[in-house]
């Protein structure tokens, strides 16, 4: 049963990247967009100009989830570890439509929405989501090793 | 178990290096098995409803029966004693009381039937519940891994080495960069457009003869005589 509502759901995510691959955000960046397919298909969204953190987008029966990885553990200044998971957890209600969470070894900030969203909301929260990761990573930065 | 309790296993039973399985696939095959027992579980409760409310229909029409047959003997009765036909009627009245006696039966049995009812569809609202949440959370456990391979594959394809283990911070630095940049052009795109639209007035007033195109000492010494004139 998994499985049927997969399909469907690949459809419904195959329809919405030929949308979003012919708009734009408001600041006028475009979208470039790649599938990988299974059977939970994947879109990842790359923004114009911010190719390093590209959004994962998958939909299923319950919900539309677009996710942007962080940093991996190996990252992270492992002597402030606990008080960057401490920042993160209290910083996640303030966050305008994102929230972390952690996939393996990667921090991830993640936005979840209705199955049922339009394009428009999409973008929104694609947007949105881009611009979080940028502020999350630049405020978290001092737990983070030094880069090498 | 808490359905989430089962997820922290499922979700940590998983590798913590980049590009190897995240979820624990025994932990998510049990899962599956367990949804699958709780739809069955669900199909069977299912059942046993409807069986428990058709026996409580038929309950239902017997106390329905009985309390017209009670009507109607009662009547009966009345009739008897309005004939002065005592005896008859103390008859009636023991067959009415023998009614009595079966309703007050059938009406417990129908109230424990319909207290199995409510108990049942309560469970069969838990056991949904239930379903659905193990539903999405397998669908989202799912989901993170083929998340996780795509990444994989994503940044294997563009880079030839996982871009996850690229600094964030350095990251972030190329974009804030190519950021600044753009803003620098379209700064610098903007200055130039004023400063050609300012030679362009600058060359209109000219062509216009209100302002002079060029001043030399001479003009000048013009202008300087013309106003001493004046005075």
């Amino acid at each position: 049963m998994l499985n049927i509502g997969g399909n469907m759901s690949n459809e419904k995510l195959e329809e919405l990247v030929k949308d979003l691959t012919e708009s734009q955000l408001s600041d006028g960046a475009s979208l470039s967009i790649e599938k990988f397919d299974g059977d939970n298909m994947v879109a990842c969204i790359k923004v114009e100009d911010r190719e390093e953190f590209p959004v994962y987008m998958t939909v299923d029966e319950g919900q539309l989830l677009c996710i942007t990885y962080l940093f991996g553990d190996n990252q992270v200044d492992q002597s402030r570890r606990a008080e960057l998971t401490e920042i993160m957890l209290m910083m996640n209600v303030s966050i305008p439509l994102s929230a972390f969470s952690k996939i393996g070894s990667q921090y991830i900030m993640f936005g979840a929405l209705s199955p049922n969203s339009n394009v428009s909301d999409i973008l929104h929260e694609i947007e949105t989501l881009s611009d979080n990761v940028l502020d999350a990573i630049d405020a978290v930065s001092d737990y983070l090793k030094e880069a090498a | 178990m808490n359905i989430f309790k089962k997820l922290i296993t499922a979700v940590r039973g998983g590798a913590s290096e980049v590009g190897e399985a995240i979820v624990d696939t025994q932990a998510i095959r049990i899962l599956e098995q367990e949804l699958r027992d709780s739809k069955a579980a669900l199909e069977e409760a299912k059942t046993n409803l409807t069986a428990i409310m058709a026996e409580k229909m038929g309950v239902d029409r017997k106390v329905k029966d009985l309390g017209e047959k009670i009507t109607e003997h009662e009547g009966y009765a009345i009739q008897a004693l309005d004939k002065g036909d005592e005896s008859l009627a103390l008859d009636v009245s023991n067959k009415i009381a023998e009614f009595e006696h079966e309703i007050n039966i059938q009406q417990g049995i129908l109230d424990g039937y319909e207290t199995k009812v409510s108990t049942l569809k309560k469970l069969i609202r838990q056991t949904e519940r239930n379903i659905n949440a193990m539903d999405r959370e397998i669908s989202v456990v799912k989901t993170t891994e083929k998340v996780q391979q795509a990444s994989d594959l994503a940044s294997a394809k563009h880079s030839g080495s996982s871009s996850s283990l690229k600094s964030a911070t350095d990251s972030l630095e190329r974009i804030k960069e190519r950021q600044q940049k753009r803003e620098d052009q379209a700064a610098a795109a903007i200055e130039l457009e004023t400063e050609e639209n300012g030679a362009d007035l600058q060359g209109r007033l000219e062509k216009a003869g209100i302002v002079d195109s060029e001043s030399s000492g001479a003009s000048v010494l013009d202008r300087l005589k013309k106003r001493k004139e004046n005075n």
